[in-house]
């Protein structure tokens, strides 16, 4: 017999309610230490000249791989080196000229386009308060044209680059071999390194450029002991000439950037002085908490995607803190067709694909308007873009007819069309693929493939992931692909990626397109000097790839960047982009420290 | 007891080796080609910025250079020993990423994670045990229902969601401003603070992390306590206890309870090794630098030798802890032990 349980356990209950009251004084001591909100941001009107002092808390989706401003490769460590390290020459942002940076003036340029001659400022320092001198540079270039650092990519660029001397401690002297018109922006691009911090044993010092560029076998262990330390031992603290020094990084957590106030810039014409003490790049792994964060005001500045931007920022709280700037860059989307593949070798196809596809509506609904439809590879802002264009209309009964004409119509009543290629039947089936994780691109590809249904044509999509993708692309394994091209806002040149040499060998021509006459372009625009010349070559470029379509030109995007009110001179350039050295806080409303802690 | 330690460990070795040769070879055959990422342009802005086809060539060979620094060129299972013979000399290599020891990377991240572990475990057995006591004493009663169904409601939320609607309304949004909606520390952070300060800052900004790690224990293992414990109570000595008229409290805590612990210390085994899978999520959401986080970023961008080091890492802390556990039950079971019984 059982005696029934029917006792309370008091214990128990009381157990539990004392824990919840345990964890309770953790939550309440959130540090209110936080410096009291600053009182609502004035207009700018009253904000008076620009002062120094205060932080920027950006955001980075993840950390940086790495700070070695040769070997690192990806665009978070670029953005950040360019606060710190300098290179010869840079771009004015308003005008996009070339202006000197360490450099004194532009470079000398010989007759032949092949000799460039650069004086050096004498007071330009780097942050430890060392001169930049020739040597720097020479180092520097030196550096690049190492085969054992980790750099592939950079060195390649400089492949035409023979020569470097010295001609005294301030002017060095570079020899190229083609007489190509980046050839100033190219040099003019060198990072500008501290041989005494980034070669402190001297490694490289009775190594001649020709040396190194050649790879001579007399030297090798110098280079490569050079080489393997400076891959290993400068991940972390960069060094340069630039305004900001680098702080501190805590991986997973911030990466900071401290002003130098002694920065060798201030005081002179035509070089960017920023005013914020401190640059903050705090790492949130996640959108949606970065959003969060920013409304916390744990973040002072964040780009925010069409939903965030359009549902989740337009409350009257939210406005009041935060102002937001909206802003193109020189990238663009777009539909590549494999040029040789038997379906899509025709250009009437291509045509009759661009047709078919309301690209308008797609910039509507895929991109909530923000963006617009481009018809060529050159930025819509540069002045070769050619405006007078007429691309292809979204006419899908025009396409209809065209595809018909050309040899596609449904024979056999299954809904798809089919056309007879080398004696077998072959149906209009073909396969886009993409890379996963990008949700614009898969809307591309659904959009597409939704529009084209209807006209009788079967479109299957494959996402796969990014490594694998870029080895299907670049080894031509696919019938189409949605991709975009970043570029710059630096004057264009298209041989890479349209040139019919570049078709094979994991070039940038993966889609295998092949014109003469583009092939004469580009070439000679590569050797055109007069910039109004150039202008006209491309103009006819764009005109041939208009009537081609290799690819269906989609859209380019635009960004929004929301920013704290508190942050003063905060525009959007015409080109694109924000310069963020311009950026201000009045005194008044400034909310970290200002002095520049160490 | 030393013998059984001495043939455990040893049993621990060939399970190490099956599961590192595994997780070898899934990382390795995995598609994805770290010396493209690493040489080749990475996955950043180099890998689609468009290169010369005669470049490419350059390109092409630096790419299979690299591969032979890393000995990525011979075949598998020479791969593997070699790995192994580094890993018995407890060399771990270096990143591909950034060329940092390995070791140091995961250093700089390992208190986090097992910060975070700890706190979670010890928060689940406190929370867990007395719930699944009440629960147990006072059975189908409507409390008991209640927690029941909590419980199962607990265990399906997937904490990827929770945490995201954790940090969208009580971290300082649009709603309420409670806790950080992130990180492990302050922006202003400093050395400088007071301890307590800092302590304080920290607690702050674990509190949800730990907490969203901890409820699907919660309902787990407080249904478990229930269930043992019940199961305890209808033994035939707890009725001879209360026969003898003990109390309540003493039947329950004194002789029931110690002996339905037993399979909450085995259960320990379990946990240990799926809070380091769950830790990942929370990292990333949360953006705390740990562990979890770091193996993430590794298998993204096919970073083999610190891939190999956490999945090393998490073998051994699962081996370890099977066997910590069945050590546990010896001391907390008389009954187990690791002598063999004589035939009665």
């Amino acid at each position: 017999m059982h005696a029934a349980n029917r006792h309370r356990s008091t214990p128990g209950l009381a157990l539990v309610l004392a824990l919840c009251l345990g964890l309770l004084p953790l939550a309440a001591c959130k540090r209110g230490a936080q410096e009291a909100e600053a009182p609502a941001p004035k207009a700018a009107a009253d904000a008076g000249p620009p002062v120094t002092g205060d932080w920027l808390v950006e955001h980075l989706l993840s950390d940086p791989e790495q700070l070695n401003p040769l070997t690192s490769n990806d665009a978070t460590a670029s953005s950040l080196l360019g606060h710190m390290v300098e290179s010869l020459l840079d771009r004015d942002p308003d005008t996009l000229a070339l202006r000197p940076l360490l450099a004194a003036s532009l470079p000398e340029v010989s007759d032949d386009h092949l000799t460039y001659t650069f004086h050096l400022r004498p007071d330009g320092r780097f942050s430890d308060g060392k001169p930049v001198t020739g040597e720097d540079v020479l180092f520097s270039i030196k550096a690049i044209k190492s085969p054992k650092v980790n750099a592939p990519f950079l060195r390649v660029y400089y492949a035409s680059i023979v020569g470097a001397e010295l001609v005294d401690p301030l002017t060095i002297r570079f020899t190229a071999t083609e007489p190509y018109f980046l050839n100033e922006s190219v040099l003019g691009g060198v990072s500008v390194l501290p041989k005494h911090y980034y070669d402190p044993e001297g490694n490289l010092d009775g190594v001649t450029f020709a040396q190194v560029a050649n790879d001579d076998p007399a030297t090798r262990p110098q280079v490569a002991a050079f080489a393997d330390r400076f891959n290993r031992d400068f991940a972390r603290a960069p060094l340069g000439s630039g305004p900001y020094t680098f702080g501190e990084w805590k991986t997973g957590e911030r990466v900071v950037l401290i002003r130098n106030p002694d920065y060798w810039g201030y005081g002179h014409e035509g070089i960017e002085t920023p005013y914020v003490d401190r640059l903050v790049f705090k790492i949130v792994n996640n959108t949606d908490a970065a959003l969060v964060t920013l409304k916390a005001g744990d973040l002072d500045v964040m780009g925010l995607d069409p939903l965030q931007h359009l549902r989740q920022t337009s409350s009257a709280k939210f406005k009041e803190s935060f102002s937001k700037v909206t802003y193109y860059s020189p990238s663009y989307t777009y539909l590549g067709w494999n040029n040789d593949s038997p379906i899509f070798h025709d250009p009437a196809v291509r045509r009759a694909m661009t047709m078919l596809i309301d690209r308008e509506a797609m910039v509507k609904t895929i991109l909530f308007d923000l963006g617009q439809v481009i018809n060529g590879p050159i930025y819509r802002f540069r002045p070769e873009y050619d405006e007078s264009i007429t691309p292809p209309p979204h006419d899908p009964a025009a396409a209809d007819k065209l595809l018909d004409d050309a040899g596609w119509k449904d024979s056999d009543g299954d809904g798809i069309r089919d056309k007879v290629i080398d004696g077998g039947r072959v149906p209009f089936s073909f396969e886009i693929k993409i890379n996963s994780g990008n949700e614009v691109r898969k809307s591309v590809a659904l959009t597409v493939q939704d529009a084209l249904r209807k006209h009788g044509i079967e479109v299957k999509i494959r996402e796969i992931d990014w490594t694998i993708f870029l080895d299907d692309v670049q080894g031509r394994r696919f019938d189409a692909v949605v991709l975009g091209w970043a570029m710059s806002v630096n004057p264009p040149d298209a041989y890479q990626v349209w040139h019919s040499s570049q078709i094979d060998n994991g070039g940038s021509n993966f889609i295998g397109y092949r014109d003469d006459r583009v092939d004469e372009i580009l070439t000679a625009y590569r050797r055109e000097f007069d910039a109004d010349k150039r202008i006209a070559l491309y103009k006819e470029f764009q005109q041939i790839l208009n009537r081609d379509q290799p690819y269906t030109f989609l859209f380019m995007r635009q960004s929004v960047l929301a920013y704290h009110r508190r942050f003063q001179n905060v525009q959007a350039l015409p080109i694109g982009g924000v310069v963020v050295s311009r950026w201000w806080v009045p005194k008044a409303l400034q909310k970290y420290g200002t002095a520049p802690a160490p | 007891m030393a013998r059984y330690l001495v043939v455990r460990v040893l049993w621990m070795i060939p399970t190490f080796i099956g599961i590192t040769l595994i997780s070898f070879l899934i990382v390795h055959l995995a598609p994805g080609d770290p010396a493209k990422l690493a040489a080749g342009g990475g996955l950043g802005a180099g890998a689609g910025a468009g290169l010369a086809a005669d470049k490419r060539a350059a390109v092409n060979r630096a790419v299979t250079e690299w591969r032979t620094q890393f000995g990525l060129d011979k075949p598998l299972h020479v791969q593997y020993v070699v790995w192994l013979g580094n890993l018995v000399t407890l060399k771990f290599g270096e990143s591909f990423k950034d060329q940092q020891p390995v070791v140091e990377k995961i250093a700089r991240r390992l208190p986090v994670t097992i910060l975070l572990n700890v706190l979670s475990i010890a928060l689940i057995y406190l929370v867990a045990v007395p719930l699944g006591i009440y629960s147990a004493t006072h059975p189908y009663t409507f409390m008991d229902r209640l927690m029941t169904v909590g419980a199962f409601v607990l265990f399906s939320l997937p904490t990827f969601w929770v945490a995201i609607l954790a940090i969208v309304f009580l971290g300082g949004g649009d709603f309420y401003d409670v806790f950080p909606p992130g990180g492990l520390h302050a922006t202003d952070y400093s050395t400088a603070w007071p301890l307590l300060t800092r302590a304080g800052d920290l607690g702050i900004h674990l509190f949800l992390p730990v907490l969203i790690l901890s409820y699907g224990g919660f309902a787990e293992l407080s249904r478990f306590m229930r269930g043992s414990l019940l199961e305890t109570l209808t033994q035939n000595y707890i009725l001879t206890a209360r026969a003898k008229g003990l109390s309540e409290r003493v039947v329950v805590y004194k002789h029931a309870l110690r002996n339905s612990l037993v399979p909450m210390v085995t259960i320990l085994a379990g946990i240990l090794p799926s809070l380091i899978g769950g830790s990942v999520i929370v990292e990333s959401i949360f953006s705390i630098p740990g562990i979890g986080q770091l193996g993430f970023q590794a298998v993204l961008a096919r970073d083999y030798p610190v891939i190999m080091a956490v999945f090393t890492m998490g073998a051994l802390v699962t081996l370890v802890s099977i066997l910590l556990s069945d050590i546990l039950l010896t001391v907390v079971d008389p009954r187990v032990t690791f002598k063999r019984r004589v035939a009665s």
